[in-house]
């Protein structure tokens, strides 16, 4: 009984690894309440059923294994597998701790949504509180929410040489307004370059969502 | 992806009218002109069926009754068989596949060095080959220099065959030659019954322009196709100096020089398959040197598929570019050849491996970028399905105007692994991450995949055993040539 028990625990811990990899939202969600009826504490769950998966997506990713759809639909089901365990944590009367908060946005003047989108997909997967602010962003939107939700990393996007300096402008504001000690931030986008990034006084640059996810992690400390 | 069989002729550039005017100005030169040819045999075989033959300049001309019963009996779809059933290639009208080879005299090896071919560079260069996924047919890419001239094709022939599960492209300097290749694959294939019947190689035979056949080419011919062995009718026309500058007059006399041969092919054996090939170029005017990737010369070759089409018969085009190294000369010239022939139809585009410098320089490098563009080119020529799935109204309606997007649907991540292409040493990243992968050029990512390959121990496509058979039947072919010429001198 207890061996079987067992059995069935890292049978489904191995499935919503495998929903995770296969990009199988629905499955996720299924076995997530599957594990919670076995008895399986919902954080193992996340640790050994939801992570595995999706650090094994990021390899096959880096590998070109897999490819953004790939990529995307496994965040898709990770972030579904995990709305239905963080609601047993709540149930319980405990509480998820997030990675960090992070704000995400595309500049002002820019309607470019889906690089950031998927930065926004991965980070979620992997831990982290997304607030995603959509695209033309306006200076004033980014810094409020900054402060609403005590966030740790700002994220921005750029397409267009012409938006690009409007990220320049952003962290300006930061700064004047004495929030820039308080968050660390992070630039992305088509044209913009790590020496971009260096000179307008951002924290980090990501040249895709994978990367994305390593520098927000080296920044706080997580690597 | 599974491209095999993949149908080109969208690019046509012949209108049906002028089409139809080369195509009686072939059969005006084939009946009225006529066609020299050395090998007695051959002009007797063909006055015995109505030809008629100038027997002082041996000249043969035939008339167009003779021309379109040979039509009749020439296949326009068979198979040309690999050593196991996925290698086989069918062949018809529609479908366009590659030949790697052929004979170039020097290397450009992996540490940048130009130099005569030895025996190894024709073994690495095959398995290098072996590995390109986009390649069809296996031809002997460099002559070694280390192996006698006389007979040379034999020690060619048990290399590459061993290596090679594909068909293999093969030629031959006498009948003798022919029957010592059948030999060969019957140590793979069980007996000569077997190869008779499922050849798994071919021979090419090459005409001289201005419209003549060759002893040697006569004497191969024959042989090759009382075995039922498939032949490659190949005319090696320099436009401009063997043959009429106009493109035009260039297609009739080579239409009426393959079709000599294709007649005299099935007179000895009716239903043996004939491919309709040319590997010509145009004269650089500036220099005498052929130039097979001139624009000129990928016209001829383009354009060359409507004419074999006409006459029922698969063709086989493609030739070698002219640049020195793996560079951007290479690269567009490559691309445009590899292109325009398979958009046109080209069945089988030859020489589109590695060969450079006017088919006398064959670089490893250059055979893997190859593969790149010919997947690329041939990505172009798959086009597009258009149907209600792929029309997608219900998937838009679904995600809307309200800035959704495709990548997180089922249906993006089905599609799209069977519709793109997926590079190998292309590069698309962004300069910062490019140089932080080490800034490679793509003939350093070529040399990389080149070695990595080569570093690979595949086995042979035929057992130890086998491979020491066949060489021990070369050589002793080698031997028994050598002897002959003693004899005769």
């Amino acid at each position: 009984m207890q061996l079987g028990t067992t059995g069935g625990e890292s049978a489904v811990l191995r499935a919503l690894t495998e929903s995770v990899i296969g990009g199988e939202a629905e499955q996720a969600m299924s076995l997530a309440r599957q594990a919670l009826e076995l008895g399986l504490e919902p954080m193992r769950a996340i640790d050994e059923g939801l992570i595995p998966g999706i650090m094994e997506v990021g390899r096959r990713f880096e590998a070109h294994e897999f490819f953004l759809p790939e990529l995307i639909m496994a965040a898709e089901a990770m972030k579904k597998g995990m709305a239905v365990l963080e609601e047993a944590i709540v149930a319980r009367g405990g509480k998820r701790e997030a990675l960090a908060t992070v704000v995400l946005g595309t500049v002002k003047g820019d309607i470019h949504d889906i690089g950031k989108s998927i930065v926004g997909a991965m980070l979620t997967a992997h831990g982290f509180v997304v607030v995603d602010l959509g695209v033309d962003v306006p200076a004033d939107r980014f810094l409020a929410e900054v402060e609403k939700h005590g966030a740790q990393v700002l994220g921005m996007s750029a397409l267009l040489p012409t938006t690009m300096p409007y990220m320049q402008h952003v962290i300006e504001e930061l700064t004047r307004r004495g929030l820039r000690d308080r968050v660390k931030v992070v630039v992305g986008g088509a044209p913009v370059t790590p020496a971009y990034a260096e000179r307008i006084g951002a924290d980090g640059y990501g040249d895709d969502a994978i990367s994305g996810v390593r520098v927000v992690r080296g920044l706080l400390g997580l690597a | 992806m599974p491209r095999r069989g993949l149908c080109g002729g969208l690019l046509k550039f012949i209108r049906e009218d002028d089409l139809e005017q080369i195509h009686f100005a072939v059969i005006e030169v084939l009946s009225e002109v006529g066609v020299l040819m050395e090998y007695r045999p051959a002009l007797e075989l063909l006055a015995d069926h109505g030809a008629e033959v100038d027997w002082a300049h041996s000249i043969v001309r035939i008339p167009e009754g003779l021309l379109q019963k040979a039509l009749l009996t020439a296949p326009s779809r068979f198979t040309l068989y690999g050593k196991t059933p996925e290698w086989d290639v069918k062949v018809d009208l529609e479908r366009v596949y590659t030949i790697g080879g052929s004979c170039a005299l020097s290397v450009l090896d992996l540490d940048g060095v130009h130099r005569p071919a030895v025996r190894k560079d024709l073994v690495d260069l095959t398995r290098l080959l072996e590995a390109m996924p986009n390649l069809d047919i296996m031809h002997q890419i460099v002559v070694p220099s280390d192996v006698p001239e006389l007979g040379y094709e034999l020690i060619n022939f048990a290399t590459c065959y061993s290596i090679s599960k594909r068909n293999y492209y093969s030629q031959a300097q006498s009948a003798e030659s022919v029957r010592d290749q059948v030999r060969m694959a019957a140590v793979f294939q069980g007996s000569e019954e077997t190869v008779r019947r499922r050849p798994t190689f071919t021979e090419v035979v090459c005409m001289v322009s201005p419209l003549k056949h060759e002893k040697q080419n006569s004497e191969v011919l024959m042989e090759s196709a009382r075995w039922g062995i498939p032949l490659y009718i190949e005319v090696d026309a320099l436009c401009g100096a063997t043959t009429p500058a106009p493109i035009a007059g260039t297609l009739v006399e080579s239409g009426a020089n393959v079709l000599a041969g294709v007649v005299l092919a099935q007179l000895v054996n009716p239903g043996v398959p004939c491919i309709y090939s040319i590997a010509s170029g145009i004269m650089d005017m500036s220099n005498g040197a052929y130039s097979g990737a001139a624009p000129e010369t990928t016209l001829i070759h383009a354009a060359t598929a409507q004419v074999a089409h006409r006459f029922g018969l698969p063709y086989q085009g493609g030739t070698g570019i002219d640049a020195k190294l793996p560079d951007a000369q290479a690269g567009y010239e490559r691309a445009l050849q590899v292109l325009t022939n398979i958009l046109a139809g080209t069945n089988f585009v030859h020489l589109s491996y590695g060969m450079m410098e006017q088919m006398l320089l064959a670089s490893y490098e250059q055979v893997v970028i190859d593969e790149e563009i010919i997947g690329a080119a041939y990505r172009i020529a798959r086009g597009f399905e258009v149907n209600d799935y792929t029309l997608s109204v219900d998937l838009l309606a679904r995600i809307g105007p309200l800035g959704g997007h495709f990548l997180r649907e089922r249906e993006t991540r089905e599609f799209y692994r069977k519709d793109r292409w997926l590079p190998t040493i292309t590069d698309r990243n962004t300069w910062d991450t490019w140089q932080a992968a080490g800034g490679k050029d793509m003939r350093q990512a070529a040399n990389e995949r080149a070695r990595a390959i080569l570093a690979r121990e595949e086995p042979w496509a035929v057992t130890p055993e086998q491979a020491e058979e066949i060489e021990r039947i070369a050589q002793d072919g080698v031997a028994r040539a050598q002897a002959r010429r003693q004899q005769l001198q």
